[in-house]
This record gives C-alpha cells, structure tokens and sequence, in this order.
C-alpha cells in the first residue's frame, strides 16, 4: 500500500503540472508600453473602434493606430491623470512610436481581410476581439513560448478563440443559418487558398 | 525510507498523470506551428499599401506595371492597362534567387579588358554583344565603342517593323507565339477582340488552342504559307510542303484579302515577313516602322550595327556580353569562332546560367526590378499608330552592393562620361517639345511642351511614360531576297520547337519549382517527341543542330506531330538553336 502511494503522489503531481503549472509556464508575459484605457477614450471621448482602428483609404486594416493618430489628440495633455502625461512626455513629445504588443496577429500563413468581415459581413469587433473596448486596462502580452503566437488566437476565459478551427465553425453556422445564394451561404464555401496565401 | 524503486513509481505515476493533461497535445501542436513559422522563413512586410509604377524589364515589350508595395517593399505586382505575363506577375522575386550572382571581381575583368585594347593588333577587334539593342545603354555602349579602335557593336537581327494589330480584321500568326508572351502582351489582348487569328503551326501550341483557325502544317514550312499567301509560291507546291490542300491554302489568302487589313506576323519579323505584308497591302496600316526616341546631337558619333556574321574568324580580342536585360541570344557555337585564341570574354549577367558559363570574367548585374533603365522600341506599336516611346524600367528595390552597369562599365574603359545618358536623353526628348506625357497614377496625359523639363524628368522616373506624335509612315523599306524554300533532302529533319515563347527568360525561383517540380512544363533536359518518331519513353538521345549538340531524354507525348522536337527554352537550347530551329536526333 505504502508502495502505490509514490505513484499516486506522481499521477497528483503530473496532473497538477500540466493543468495548472503548465498554462502558466508555456506563455511569456509582457507588459504593454502603455497602460491605455479603451473604457475611458469609449466613455468620456465617446470614441468608436473605427475611429482608432480604421481602414486606410486602399481598404487594408490599420490595426493599431500609429502615434500620429494618438497625438492628434494628445498633442498636449487633455486630462489630468499620471498616465497620459507620461504617454506625452516619453512618446508624443519626442515623437517616439509607442511598441505595442499586438493580441490578435494572425501568423504569416494566414491572410485575413478585415474590411470582408466588417463591412461586408457586418461583424462586430467583439465578436472575434472580445469585450476589450471597455476594459480599463491593457492586460499583459501573453506569448506562446514555443508557436510565438499569441494567447488570443487560443482563446482564453471570457475571450473568443481565433484558431482555424473558430473560423470554420463561424462560417459554417454563419452558411446554417443563411439562404441558399446570400452572403451567409457563401461564407460557408471557403477553400483553403481564401485564408492561406 | 524511500527507495530509488520509489522514485520511479514517482515518475511513472508523474508520466501518466502528464498524459492526462493537455501538455504533452499542446506541446506537439506547438511544434508543428513553430515549424510552420521558424526563423529562415521569408515574411512578407506588412502595413499600409502604396501604389508605385514601373515598366517591366523582363523582356522588350515593357509593360506597365502597378506594384502594391508596403514601406520600400514591392508585394505584388499587377498590370496597368491589361494583364502582365507570369514571368511579370512574379518578376519582384527575382532579386532574392537562389541562383543570383553577388561576386565578380571588377578591377582584374577591367584590367584584362583594358589590356586587351591597349595590346590589340589592327585586326584584333574590341565588341560589344547586346542582346537588347535600341535601349539608351545600347547607345552609350556604340559611343564607347565609336570612340575605341577597332570597336564593334553586335546585336541580334531586329525586327524590320512594328505592327499595329488595333486595325487588323484578320490575322495569320506563322508559328508567332501570338497570344502567349509574343510582342507586347498587353497590346496584344486588348485588340484580340477586333481580329480574326489563323495560326499556322506544326504543334496545338497555346496560341493555336485559342485562335480562330489553326492550321497543322508541316514542321518548318510556315514560311512557305507566307510566300504562298503572298503570291510568289504557287499553290501546288505550298500544299506538298506545308501538308494542306490547295484550296485551304487558298481560302486563307482570300480571307486575308477580303477582310483587311490584313497582317502576317512570324516569330521574328524579318525583312521577308514584312515583304509578304507589303504584298498585302499592310504598309501603314498593320504594319509600321518602328520608331526610335529622339537622341541627343551629340550622341550622333556611335558605332554601327554590325551582324554577328559579318564580323572575321578569331577577330575578337574583347567580348563584352550585356546579358542584364533578356533578349534573344545569339548561338554561342556562333560566337565561338570569332573569338581569338586568348580572347577576353567579360559577362555581365544575373546568373551563371547564361553567357556567364563560357566567359573569362563574369560580372554580376542587377536584376529586374533593381536596375533604372529605358525600353526599346516596341515591336507592338500603340493602338493610334506609328508612333516613338519612352519609358523607364524604374527600380522597386535597391541594387545589392557590388552589381556593374555593362554600359558604364564600359564607358569607363573607353574614357567616355556617360554617367547621366538616362537624363540626357530625356532632355533631348523634352528639347524636342512634342508628344504627350502619360502618368498612371492619376490617368492623365499632359503635352510636352507644357511641362518643365524636371517635371518631365520626375513623372518619368515615377513611372510615366512618354509617347511621340503620330507620325506618317512614309514610303515602304528596301527589302531583301527570299529565302530559298528547304529542299527535301535536308539534312536536318527535324524542327525544334520550344515549349516557352522567346528566349530562355529571368524566372521566379517560384516558377521554377512549379516547372521543375510538376509535370505542368516539360523541365529541362528533356524532349516531347511523336511516339512513332521511333524513340522509346525514357530513351537518351543527342539533339543536334548546325550550332552544337546536348543530350535529352525523350518523352512522348500523342500531341506532338511528327517532325517536330519540343523541348524547354533553356540556356544549353539557346546554346544551340539557330532561328530556322533545324534539328536532328541521334540515339545514344
């Protein structure tokens, strides 16, 4: 009896390796350079995505917006807080470009069109993004330290997936619901070179 | 006490417990999309998209060119006005071939080129080969030779004029690759519509699956349709050599009488393809002379053309091949002999595939899309007529260290200051106040006259393109004798014929591994062949021509008609392949 509690311990231990300590271990984490608030720029400015996260006049996705954009605005300070007068002086002032860390860069093998998405199929940023326009906080870079991808394309609690795997099954419950010949029905018949190039 | 048994009860209950978990899964898929990602990897640049304009350089018809670029990065390339070929469409990965030359030593080729001026005899002669003559670097290079002893200029034979196929109602294609590369493509699709296309060739080529009529005739008798079409061959003979019946023959050259204009195009456009249009009555219709930008005065003191024929056996003391831009090469076997004994053979060449494989010194150039330069003129004229044309190749990407301009290379052996030719040329053109200005940008076309000459310097350098005025196309050119029809006991049975129009061009490493990699292109070293032209599937032979000799592999292939050898347009086949594409096999 005393013999098998060795292996017990083990099958414990492994099994709390890699449910717990694993998650952790195989994500590196990374602050992001600035700690911006979507919730107050949503709330207070009143801003929309797109205002920051536009399209360029050839249709391609912006993404994150360029330092420009930001001092648009924040040319000189608009609120009072630590935060912005340290985005100000360490960023806008020698005109630095802030290194955001993105969550969302789909690998070089895929190419995802943003604008076919949004302005065609009408989706809602939160629908693959999450509800990250009103947190109040950017949370920590999560890098998978062996793939390089990012957490977000895994998906996490409360955060939507954005594997093959999502986008497949959104395309076919978005051709399920859809009449034969309209944009939805469409959506479901995707080859393999419409993603990857 | 615990035990080393219990330690491996440990670790085993440890294992087990792993497996229950989704590490070991996470960490296979890991490492398979880790190598789909791992650093080597090419990663295209990504961000915002700009437009920039370019001709393409890969061959003389220069089409314009949209490339979609991020930052300073070409991404993809597209047609202006038109399609581009898959040679252009793919042309922006040149400079990063596998194959590409970085290395040549300049100072010793220079030396020994040098040396072989100041040492020469006055029968030892000093040439240029320039496989694309009519470019402003193909008049610094007859400068630099006018102003050296003993300079000779060499360039393949030109076409005789440039046709216009916006007017034509009907068309005979003689083996042209029409619709597949020939000409300027761009030009070429966007008068389809308005032709009727009759194209006679020994093979169902891709122009022959897409025309109107195509017409199976023996291999190597197309010319003999041509002068039958033209009237100075009867029918009776015509019909023995071209396989078809009289009246066949007959009924093309009554629809290309009746439903003008009328224009007969051939591979090359001789002087005899352009007599047969005469006869036609095509002069200044479909048929044009073609046009040169204007030079300025003082480039007026240039060496003449002189045909590779024309020039002595062992003469050449110096060849200096510019083989940067595409072109049709000329048989080394051809050059061969006129080369003297300790002859100073310089290449100027992208690869080792080429001239490269047989020259003393090899330089290495820049490759399309890195080098600035200018276009021949056209062989397609623009739809509005006899008009000259000037448009720049202008780069996307910048030149690696250590890549030779021919031109300027030798206009620094030769002391002429030719440094600024590109913008001199432009000047004498702005000079001259006529023609248009075309930007692609915005669409619009200004006059000349009404720009500044640096506007006009600017718009070309971003891709504009300037045409001349119509001009009249004057009275008809000196034509020279037909050639005598092949008897038949040739003793060269066989015609070769290649499965990529023109000469072996600049490819995609991309291409390149479709072609070598798939059975889409016949790849090199082999040879299509009728499978009752006596060969077995897989059997080794020796093609030879008047020019030389290589080895192949046959391959048969039903589509194939008797006579003819298919084989892929490569470096050892341009080696070999004269223009009348004469041919015989051996067995091994």
């Amino acid at each position: 009896m005393r013999r098998n509690i060795f292996i017990a311990v083990g099958l414990l231990a492994g099994l709390g390796a890699g449910w717990a300590g694993f998650p952790r271990a195989i994500y590196s984490r990374r602050p992001q350079p600035v700690d911006f608030s979507h919730k107050v720029h949503a709330d207070k400015a009143g801003a929309k995505c797109e205002d920051c996260h536009g399209f360029r006049e050839d249709g391609s996705f912006a993404g994150i917006p360029t330092l420009d954009k930001c001092a648009s605005c924040h040319a000189a300070p608009m609120g009072s807080t630590a935060t912005e007068k340290s985005f100000i002086d360490t960023y806008v002032t020698p005109g630095r470009e802030p290194q955001w860390l993105s969550y969302a860069r789909q690998p070089e093998n895929v190419y995802f069109s943003h604008i076919t998405h949004v302005k065609r199929a009408q989706l809602k940023c939160a629908q693959c993004h999450g509800d990250e326009g009103s947190a109040d906080h950017l949370r920590p870079f999560e890098q998978d330290r062996v793939s390089g991808y990012s957490r977000d394309i895994w998906g996490a609690p409360g955060r939507p997936g954005m594997k093959m795997d999502d986008c497949v099954n959104c395309h076919r419950q978005s051709a399920a619901k859809g009449a034969a010949g309209t944009l939805s029905a469409q959506a479901g018949e995707r080859g393999c070179l419409d993603c990857h190039k | 006490m615990t035990t080393r048994r219990d330690l491996f009860k440990f670790a085993g209950g440890s294992a087990m417990g792993l497996l229950l978990t989704p590490a070991p899964w996470r960490l296979i898929t890991d490492t398979a999309l880790w190598s789909e990602n791992w650093p080597g990897i090419p990663r295209p640049a990504r961000g915002e998209i700009r437009a920039k304009f370019t001709h393409c350089g890969l061959c003389a018809a220069g089409c314009a060119v949209r490339a979609r670029c991020v930052g300073e990065q070409p991404v993809s390339l597209a047609g202006v006005e038109g399609g581009l070929c898959p040679f252009g469409v793919t042309g922006h990965h040149l400079p990063y071939h596998p194959e590409r030359l970085r290395h040549g030593n300049r100072p010793e080729a220079a030396a020994a080129v040098a040396r072989a001026i100041a040492n020469s005899a006055p029968d030892r002669r000093v040439a240029v080969l320039d496989l694309q003559p009519g470019r402003t670097a193909s008049w610094t290079c007859r400068r630099a030779l006018a102003a050296l002893k003993n300079g000779v200029y060499l360039a393949p034979e030109e076409p005789a004029c440039a046709v216009n196929l916006a007017p034509a109602g009907t068309v005979l294609s003689l083996g042209a690759p029409l619709l597949d590369g020939w000409g300027s493509p761009d030009r070429v699709f966007r008068a389809r519509s308005g032709f009727r296309l009759i194209q006679a060739e020994a093979v169902e080529s891709r122009t022959a699956a897409l025309a109107d009529q195509w017409l199976a005739v023996q291999p190597g008798s197309e010319s003999v349709l041509g002068r039958a079409v033209a009237g100075t061959v009867g029918l009776r003979q015509a019909a023995e050599a071209t396989g078809l019946a009289e009246a066949q023959i007959a009924e093309v050259a009554r629809s290309l009488r009746e439903n003008g204009p009328a224009l007969i195009v051939a591979p090359e456009m001789t002087s005899e393809v352009l007599a047969w249009n005469l006869a036609l009555g095509a002069w200044g219709k479909t048929v044009l002379p073609r046009r040169e930008a204007p030079l300025p005065r003082e480039w007026s003191k240039a060496a003449p053309v002189t045909p590779l024929a024309a020039v002595e056996v062992g003469s050449l003391g110096a060849l200096l091949i510019d083989e940067s831009v595409p072109g049709a090469p000329l048989p080394w076997a051809a050059i061969q002999p006129k080369l003297a004994a300790d002859a100073v053979v310089v290449a100027f060449s992208w690869s080792r595939a080429g001239y490269a494989r047989h020259a003393t010194h090899v330089l290495p150039a820049a490759v399309y899309p890195e080098a600035l330069g200018d276009l021949p003129p056209a062989l397609v004229a623009p739809s509005v007529g006899s008009a000259a044309e000037f448009r720049l190749t202008v780069p996307l990407v910048a030149a690696p260290d250590g890549m030779t301009d021919p031109a300027e290379f030798l206009s620094a052996v030769a002391g002429l200051d030719a440094k600024d030719a590109l913008r001199q040329r432009a000047a004498a053109i702005h000079a001259a106040a006529r023609g248009s200005l075309r930007t692609y940008a915005d669409g619009k076309t200004s006059a000349v006259k009404d720009l500044k000459f640096d506007d006009f310097w600017k718009a070309l350098n971003a891709g504009g393109s300037w045409m001349g005025e119509v001009e009249n196309s004057g009275k008809s050119p000196h034509l020279a004798p037909a050639a005598p029809i092949p008897d038949a006991g040739d003793p060269w049975p066989l015609r070769l014929s290649t499965t990529q129009p023109g000469a072996p061009a600049l490819v995609s490493p991309l291409m390149t591994k479709l072609w070598q990699e798939s059975g889409l292109r016949l790849g090199p070293h082999r040879a299509a062949l009728n499978p009752r032209a006596g060969f077995e599937e897989g059997a080794r032979a020796v093609l030879e021509t008047p020019y030389g000799r290589c080895e192949i592999q046959a391959a048969l292939d039903g589509s194939v008609p008797p006579g003819v050898v298919l084989v892929a347009y490569t470096p050892e086949i341009a080696d070999i392949r004269g223009a009348d594409g004469c041919a015989r096999l051996v067995r091994i």
